[in-house]
């Protein structure tokens, strides 16, 4: 370190001092945060926390030091239970979660030791996905998907996890779809689809935008409809914004029931399941008691993370383009869809159990 | 598409991109040679400092890395006979045995050569494969993708030994560990006793150490005293140059067999790697030598893992999906370096294929080259009393188990299948059946499911599958047939010079009347803990696990008849050489508890202190020294790889 940098240091030392704790402004300055993320490397979840590293780093007043730790196993369970067990309220340890943490959640499956609905989120993206279908199926549109001319059949991993809200749009728009549930990963699934074993699936935005473009410019797969974005009253009733010229759920039910509302238990669960997984599938949680200026400083850096040019064009091909969103706007559906009333749970519960034989 | 071959080799050539291969390539040899830290642990740590480089020599420090794993972890395998990683426990079984015959120079010249023909091997099939490699992948839907677990079993089946019925009960306690966690589409969580560490499984990694490399440091330490009488002669290179000629052919078939294994997303390298020894096995005539030390297997073994780790890289880059593991790290750094895989990558980006394809073939040939020059330097280490070298080996073995997960889990399932590998070695159960099963378990159950779910039984008909079929069962009816000729054949001449065939007298060491009994009860209650669990399942969770509980509670039982019977006959035969090793196993089993209560620190001094000056006799001074150098090397490895050690009961207690 040469002697001006030291003296740099020095300067923005004697500031901090000066400054004290209390301003917002230089809360994470010369600090460390780690992002736990509950997954191996190199997955979707992985990918999206270490892409952000970068633009927090930049963005964040004090220019904090991020660091991505990797503590997988259990479906992101053990990793979220070690976060509730060890994390300190001290906005220097943060959950990256995607809807295999919140699902067993919401569900309350047995080994889950951490309240995500009690914890603060920090910032989050959305992490849409797009149904579509095989062409040989004779189906060109959202409208048309009653009148296969083939039995569909859908591939996916687990019920209770990241499947959730497909198994659940299923139920909405009342479809009579072969679910063949049990494939290792969301990729065997897309080769399985190209090979023609399966001619129904959801991709989340990435994946698609990278992968299932192809298959549909070159025909081998036709886009039907996104599980939608949280409109401004709380409901999962707008578009995709990363697929504007796709219906979203709430629209395609509206269209083959005649314009009718849906409405029911069925649309409750998928509202409250679709939220966390889709609108805000990506999201940062503090732990319980992390003090507001913490929370402040990632409200104060998004505007600027978003505004960053940088970031909008990686963001366009690493997470779909998404903006980020401020904890402002996270927390109240947030907090409302992993806190279904009793009846959603028991309705789900008693769906996945009932339907798909999952053991709670 | 091929001119872009040299001038992806001069991109490559630059000094900052030759830099950070040749810095991969250092860290995959030395991870290689550590038990327990393989490609995965590798890549991950190396994943940060990728972001120092530009895309290429990003990229080249990965693939240094995987490129060279499952070429140095022959070392360690032949050496010290604990698998390096997984998919080289067959190398250590076989590599290890003609270690302490004296070839350790021809187990281990043959290893690299053959390590490097797979990688080789690899590096042209994913240069020529990815034009064409594409449509074969989307050839193979699940039914194929079943069959050749089916394959890997049959071929395994050739593993179980002399005593079928011990052997057929281990490979049925393998399918029965493999089962562990959920059941496919997760509807069933079985035999994880609530525990969320279960939830996934358990890691591949912890069974083959636990059950192979545990055993070992526990008779290292048993042998500790003095220097150790067994120093390993390397014996001479010339030799494994000539059996590595010998076997040429035998070495690209295996690396045929692991190319092909990396194809399949989800069959990792240690599946092919079984089946390439199986392969061997069945290829040969004389199947005695097997497990006692046959450099065939050891060479198939070879062949096949490091092919298997670069073709992975097939079904990534076309497809974006991961073969292995470690891909799936390397699928993460292309997708933050801006590249997206899949046709249109190799379309657009063929300069950037073949710099993938020259990193690992020069990091194949090169990593080869150094693991040659450096093992005369490691096989010194060998001459070193053996307690010594299993201090470092086992907190190594235990820092690299804990690192996947974190969890205090991870030490105590390590130690306890410790034991169970501890056990069958006494009582002389073969161990490599437990690992095929556990490794294949998985695959068959998983493809099983869903090839029944999505073509019924109509699968049964279709023309990959009836291919595959017919690998398994042509072979099988020539062997037959061959053997119905052989035993005319002998019937008759010994007809014909009027004698009666003896039966071979059995040569047998004895194994320990108690410990063989231990081992047999321990199956049983197991099988009957089981079966009693499994009752509960929903009837598809249920079908993999009768698989093997079925056979097990059969064999368990008579081996337990079988063993008690002996003992009545002959009374207790007692090993004093395994039963002097107990306090040792215990010892390790005390240290697993002492981390759970105190914490890692405290337990692994006292641990240190007990091996050096207690087990190797090191003077007080330099056992301490040598003691700070190895605590401080595990905290060092904790740092780089961001883990916290492990906290006792007692910590957490202060802490609260």
């Amino acid at each position: 370190m040469s002697v001006i940098d030291k003296r740099l240091l020095f300067a923005a030392a004697a500031c901090i001092v000066v400054a004290g704790p209390a301003n917002a402004q230089e809360f994470y300055a010369g600090k460390r945060i780690q992002v736990i993320v509950p997954f191996s490397p190199g997955g979707a979840t992985d990918v999206a926390a270490r892409f952000l590293e970068k633009y927090l780093e930049r963005h964040v007043a004090g220019n904090p030091d991020i660091e991505v730790v990797n503590r997988a196993g259990g479906g992101s369970v053990l990793g979220a239970n070690w976060f509730a067990e060890n994390a300190e309220p001290n906005g220097q340890t943060i959950l990256f979660t995607t809807s295999s943490t919140s699902n067993p959640f919401v569900l309350g499956q047995e080994g889950v030791e951490y309240d995500l609905a009690a914890m603060r989120p920090g910032y989050s993206l959305p992490f849409g996905a797009v149904a579509y279908i095989a062409p040989s199926a004779g189906v060109t549109s959202a409208s048309e998907v009653k009148d296969a001319d083939v039995p569909l059949l859908y591939g996916g991993i687990a019920a209770a996890a990241s499947d959730l809200p497909a198994l659940l749009s299923f139920e909405v728009l009342e479809l009579d779809i072969k679910t063949v549930l049990g494939f290792p990963g969301r990729g065997p699934i897309r080769l399985a689809f190209e090979r023609g074993e399966t001619n129904f699936d959801y991709q989340f935005t990435p994946v698609y935008a990278t992968q299932v473009v192809d298959m549909v410019a070159a025909g081998r797969a036709t886009p039907l409809w996104t599980g939608g974005s949280v409109a401004a009253d709380g409901r999962l009733t707008d578009r995709d914004p990363a697929f504007p010229e796709l219906p979203s759920v709430y629209e395609v039910y509206k269209d083959l029931n005649d314009g009718a509302e849906p409405s029911g238990l069925a649309w409750d669960a998928f509202q409250a399941v679709g939220t966390a997984t889709y609108n805000y599938g990506l999201t940062a949680f503090l732990p319980e008691g992390t003090p507001d200026e913490a929370i402040a400083a990632f409200e104060a850096a998004i505007p600027a993370i978003n505004a960053d040019p940088e970031f909008q064009s990686e963001s366009a091909q690493v997470v779909g383009g998404y903006q980020l969103i401020p904890p402002s706007e996270v927390e109240g559906p947030l907090l409302a869809a992993l806190r279904p009333s009793p009846e959603i749970r028991a309705y789900l519960r008693d769906l996945l159990g009932a339907k798909y034989g999952v053991n709670f | 598409m091929l001119e872009h071959i040299v001038p992806a080799l001069s991109a490559l050539l630059e000094p900052v991109r030759l830099l950070a291969l040749f810095a991969g390539m250092f860290a995959g040899l030395v991870f290689g040679m550590l038990p327990g830290l393989g490609g995965v642990a590798a890549v991950s740590i190396l994943l940060p400092f990728i972001y120092l480089f530009d895309s290429y020599a990003g990229l080249a420090l990965l693939l240094g890395a995987t490129s060279v794993i499952y070429t140095s972890d022959t070392i360690t395998s032949v050496l010290v006979g604990a698998p390096g990683s997984p998919a080289s426990a067959p190398t250590a079984i076989e590599g290890h045995a003609l270690a302490r015959q004296g070839k350790a120079a021809t187990a281990l010249g043959v290893g690299f050569l053959a390590s490097m023909v797979g990688g080789l091997f690899g590096a042209v099939i994913l240069s020529l494969a990815i034009p064409v490699a594409g449509p074969l992948v989307l050839a193979l839907g699940t039914p194929e993708l079943l069959m050749f677990a089916v394959v890997g079993l049959v071929f395994a089946a050739g593993m179980v030994g002399k005593d079928i019925a011990v052997g057929l009960a281990a490979a049925a306690f393998g399918i029965l560990l493999g089962t562990i966690g959920a059941a496919p589409a997760a509807v069933d969580f079985r035999f994880t006793f609530g525990q969320p560490y279960l939830a996934d499984g358990i890691s591949l990694t912890i069974v083959a150490l636990g059950l192979f490399a545990v055993a070992e440091v526990v008779g290292m330490l048993a042998s500790g005293g003095g220097i150790s009488n067994e120093r390993l002669p390397l014996g001479s290179w010339r030799e494994g140059a000539r059996a590595f000629v010998a076997h040429r052919w035998l070495i690209v078939r295996s690396a045929l067999i692991g190319v092909f294994g990396g194809f399949v997303p989800a069959v990792g390298a240690s599946a092919s790697t079984w089946i390439a020894y199986g392969h061997a096995m069945r290829s040969t005539k004389d199947k005695s030598r097997f497990g006692k030390g046959d450099i065939r297997g050891l060479a198939a073994a070879e062949g096949a893992n490091n092919a298997t780790v670069i073709s992975d890289l097939v079904p990534t880059l076309l497809f974006s999906v991961p073969g292995g593991p470690a891909a799936a790290v390397f699928l993460g750094a292309l997708f933050s370096f801006g590249f997206y895989p899949g046709p249109r990558l190799v379309r657009e980006n063929p300069e950037l294929m073949y710099v993938i394809v020259w990193s690992v073939a020069i990091a194949s040939v090169v990593g080869a080259v150094i693991c040659f020059a450096i093992t005369p330097l490691i096989a010194r280490l060998t001459r070193i009393r053996f307690a010594i070298i299993a201090a470092p080996l086992l907190l190594i073995m235990v820092a690299g188990a804990y690192q996947a997960t974190q969890s205090f889990g991870d030490i105590a399932m390590l130690l306890t299948l410790g034991v169970v590998g501890w056990l069958m070695k006494q009582a002389d159960w073969p161990r490599a059946p437990v690992l095929v099963g556990f490794v294949l378990a998985k695959p068959m159950e998983q493809y099983f499911w869903l090839t029944v779910q999505i073509h019924g039984w109509s699968w049964l008909l279709r023309p990959g599958v009836l291919v595959i079929g017919a690998l398994i069962v042509i072979p099988l009816l020539l062997r037959l047939a061959g053997h119905l000729r052989a035993r005319r054949s002998r019937a008759a001449a010994a007809a014909a010079a009027g004698i009666r065939m003896v039966a071979p007298l059995r040569k047998e060491r004895r194994t320990d009347t108690r410990i063989g009994l231990a081992v047999a009860w321990l199956i049983l209650v197991v099988f009957v803990y089981a079966a009693f669990e499994t009752a509960g399942f929903a009837p598809d969770s249920r079908l993999l696990p009768m698989l093997a509980i079925a056979p097990g509670l059969i064999l368990g039982a008579f081996v337990v008849v079988r063993e008690t019977r002996r003992a009545l006959g002959e009374g207790v035969v007692s090993d004093s050489a395994a039963v002097a090793e107990i306090p040792y196993l215990l010892t390790i089993l005390a240290y697993g508890v002492g981390i759970w209560l105190v914490g890692f620190d405290i337990a692994t001094i006292a641990l240190l202190i007990w091996m050096l000056i207690g087990c190797a006799r090191m003077r007080l001074a330099t056992g301490i020294a040598y003691a700070a150098l190895i605590l401080a090397t595990i905290h060092g490895m904790f740092v780089l790889m961001r883990v916290s050690a492990p906290a006792g009961l007692l910590d957490l207690a202060i802490l609260s």
